[in-house]
This record gives structure tokens, sequence and C-alpha cells, in this order.
């Protein structure tokens, strides 16, 4: 991060003084090395085809103590299929993914999120759509794990980012069988699902961050899951008018919604330093930026007629669409690079069928303290 | 080199498949649609095959809230009352 993260200086001499007992219950298998066990995971379609870290039973003891988690501790059951997601099946595929044991809380936090009703879990990962889960990553948690949210944010970063992100695709294969052709049906998928998971750069805005606007605290470490398409980017370095930029941003969502899906819902925009500093320089608030789109980011079914989608447009042609029912549905998260006047949208899976979900790390609702 | 196995080992619940029905002759049928646009069409020329060729007494037309989200309680509630359920996606 250009800005020092203000808790750094505190990052990792932190440990867990807490030793609990770890008995872990998943079966076991033996290989006789490193090679064997690749090509034996691989066989049992429990990779996403890159190579795992051979999960052994003290590299998943180290993730639970670190989370400071019994092995049984139920993250929660996806409705759909009845599969509970225990602790100790999320760490096995952490560390599978290359998860550091101070990894493991976001792990689990953004499952937590994700088998949240309104996510609709089962759907987001089964859907011919073929979104991924997009993970944003908020608080001082980001600086402890030193993850990057300026240079190439939404792509290859830093390696909790990576390994993350990556957690959550193998633990979706290996829990719920969320495979290609099995429960996934995506037509296309897209590169996300290998690891899509971004951090906020806070320490370079001054608008709230997105985990501070969804649940009111600052300096709360949380994670906010989406169902979510691939990113889409803009280009505007021609106009430091706020309301330009607005527009062109606007217009690739109103593309979106011709061109994909017509329906409302949780949009991200990834706005790094150039863009948003025009904005900021203007005097716009975070509200404003969202209400500018708000305004924006609509098309009526009419327009379908353009794009060779004419025979569903029917007697509505008059009918308009919002791209979100209010502004602040438009989750903005201010990340990227320090040059180009670049943008990204990142469109919804399919409308308000999936809502972003936030919780905080640590958080547990019902659970007791090991 | 001794692993832990990374997939659900959580025990299937035991189920059986539904009684089947040995006639169509008088039965009432179920359409759920799960709301897409196609099941329209689709559902509209089965329940004319239905009532036509096979001599159903009834066919209800339902379609779910959410189509990527299972039928919800009271839908499945209802469909206890029937004779037989189709579901199908209209993609």
């Amino acid at each position: 991060m250009s800005l020092a993260c203000r808790w750094a200086e505190i990052a990792w001499q932190r440990q867990p003084d807490w030793n609990i007992s770890v008995d872990l219950t998943s079966s076991r298998l033996t290989t006789s090395d490193f090679a064997t066990a690749q090509e034996t995971y691989h066989a049992n379609g429990w990779t996403d085809g890159l190579p795992i870290i051979p999960p052994t039973a003290e590299l998943v003891s180290a993730c639970l103590e670190w989370a400071l988690l019994p092995p049984e501790h139920l993250v929660g059951i996806e409705p759909v299929r009845e599969r509970s997601i225990t602790a100790e099946k999320l760490a096995i595929n952490a560390v599978m993914a290359g998860c550091l044991p101070e990894h493991f809380p976001l792990v689990v936090t953004a499952f937590t999120a994700m088998l949240e009703p309104k996510f609709l879990l089962h759907g987001a990962t089964a859907s011919t759509g073929g979104c991924a889960i997009l993970l944003i990553v908020n608080g001082p948690i980001r600086c402890e794990l030193e993850m990057v949210a300026t240079f190439n944010v939404v792509g290859n970063t830093d390696r909790a980012s990576a390994a993350v992100g990556r957690a959550i695709r193998l633990a979706l294969i290996n829990l719920l069988d969320v495979r290609p052709g099995e429960i996934d049906r995506s037509t296309l998928g897209h590169p996300g699902k290998f690891s899509y998971c971004v951090a906020e750069d806070e320490e370079n805005s001054p608008w709230p961050s997105l985990a501070e606007e969804r649940l009111g605290e600052s300096d709360v470490s949380a994670v906010t899951a989406v169902a979510a398409m691939a990113p889409r980017q803009i280009m505007n370095e021609w106009t430091s008018n706020p309301e330009e930029i607005c527009e062109t941003i606007s217009a690739e969502i109103r593309s979106n919604q011709l061109h994909y899906s017509i329906w409302s819902g949780n949009y991200v925009v990834v706005l790094p330093p150039q863009l948003r500093r025009h904005f900021i320089d203007a005097g716009w608030s975070k509200s404003d930026f969202q209400n500018c789109i708000f305004d924006r980011a609509r098309v009526k079914r009419g327009s379908w007629n353009g794009v060779g989608k004419g025979s569903v447009v029917k007697d509505r042609a008059d009918r308009e669409y919002l791209a979100m029912d209010s502004p602040d549905e438009l989750l903005v998260v201010a990340a990227g690079g320090p040059a180009g006047g670049f943008a990204q949208i990142i469109p919804p899976w399919l409308g308000t069928k999936s809502r972003a979900t936030t919780v905080a790390v640590g958080a547990c609702v019902d659970c007791e303290v090991p | 080199m001794e692993l832990m196995i990374p997939s659900h080992e959580q025990q299937l619940i035991a189920s059986e498949p539904a009684p089947r029905v040995r006639t169509l002759q008088g039965a009432v049928i179920g359409l759920i649609s799960n709301g897409k646009e196609n099941t329209v069409p689709f559902f509209d020329q089965v329940e004319s095959i239905l009532r036509t060729e096979y001599g159903v007494s009834k066919v209800v037309r339902r379609t779910k809230e959410n189509y990527s989200a299972p039928a919800d309680v009271e839908l499945m509630r209802e469909a206890m009352g029937w004779d037989a359920v189709l579901s199908g996606v209209g993609d």
C-alpha cells in the first residue's frame, strides 16, 4: 500500500497463546512423496487443476489453533444440499490452497458470509451464469496479512489474497461438489473462479471503506462476499470532470444491463487513485458518487432492440430498469495502482437473486469460544 | 506422508423415491416452473398433452419465487396434495 498500514508494526508478533485441543476426525491417506500426493489429489477431483500443498494434520491443526476454532466448529450449513461446513474441513482446503495459519480467519469469515441465506450459495455456485465469489477485505487484517490494494489489485497481487481466494474455490469443490459439470453448471465461468479476493486501499481514500459503510463501524476487519461476474474495465483519461467520469462508468453498467442481465443488483465499482482523485478534489462524498451512478445506470427495455434482443421487448419497451434498487447497493471499492485513468465494474451474477454479505472477522453469532 | 482428505464425509440421508403413479387417468398433476420465460410455452405443451392424451383431471401450474432456490415450504406443502409433480427449467 502506498501509505503505510497503521497496524503494520504490530503485524505478526501475535501468536496464539491459547492451546486448544485439536482432535481431527477427517479420514487420512498415506502417500509416499510430494509428487504422489499431487497425483492422488488430482485423480480424486480434489483440486482446481493446480498443484496443492499436501494437507498434513500438523498444518491443518495450525490453522485451527490460529483461529481458536475446534475442528468440529460448525461454520454453517448449506441448506439446499444439507451439507455441514466445519472448521476442520475448511482448514484442510485452506492449507491445500496455500494459506498460512494467519490467513485462515479470512477463509472462515468468507464462508460465514457466503452461508447467509440471502447470498444463496447453491444458486450462485450452480448457475449456468458462471459467476465466481468475489471477496473484498477491509480493516486491520489487510495490513497484518500484507495484502496489496494497489498495483494489479484485481489480478495476482499478494500471497494472502491469492491463497484465501483459492481456498474458497477448493472448499466449494470438495465440500459442496462444485466441480464443472457436477454442481457447477457454468456455461463459461471466468478466471476469478481460481481466486477473486481484493483488499481495499483504505489508507489512500478519505471515503468510508466498504465494511465501514455496511457495518457502521470503522477499523473493523471484515469480508464482503459478492456473487460476481468478470470485471469490465473502463478508461477515461481525458477529463477531470466527475460527472463525465461517472457517465463513463454508468455507461459500462448500462452496457452490462443490455448485453448480459437487465436486473438490478450489487454492482461493484473498483475505483483507482487517478480517477478517484477527481471526485475527491471536486468535494464529492462517497454518497455523491453512488447517487450519480444510481441516477445514470438505468436502461429502458426497448434498448434491447439495438442489441439483438428485440424478441423479448414485447409491449414493455418503455419500462425502465435500474441497475440498483438504491444508491447504497453500489459497492464502491477504493483500490488500484497509482497511475491510469481506469476503473472496473464488476457486475452481479444475476440481479438480486444473491445479495452481497459482509461479516466481521471473528464475529461469531451462535458459537462458544473454545 | 499422512494427509487429510478434503472432501465432505457426511453420511447421506437415507431416502426413498415416492410411490410411482399407476395411471394418469383422473390424476392431479402439478407443474412447477422455475420462473424462467421459456417454461411457459414448454409447460403449455406439457399440460395440453396431459389433458388430451392421458386424461388427467386437473393440472396445477405453480412458479417458484426464485429459480435458483428450492421451492418454498408452502409450495411443497401444497404439492403433497397432488398425485405427481413435474418440475422443469426453461433455459
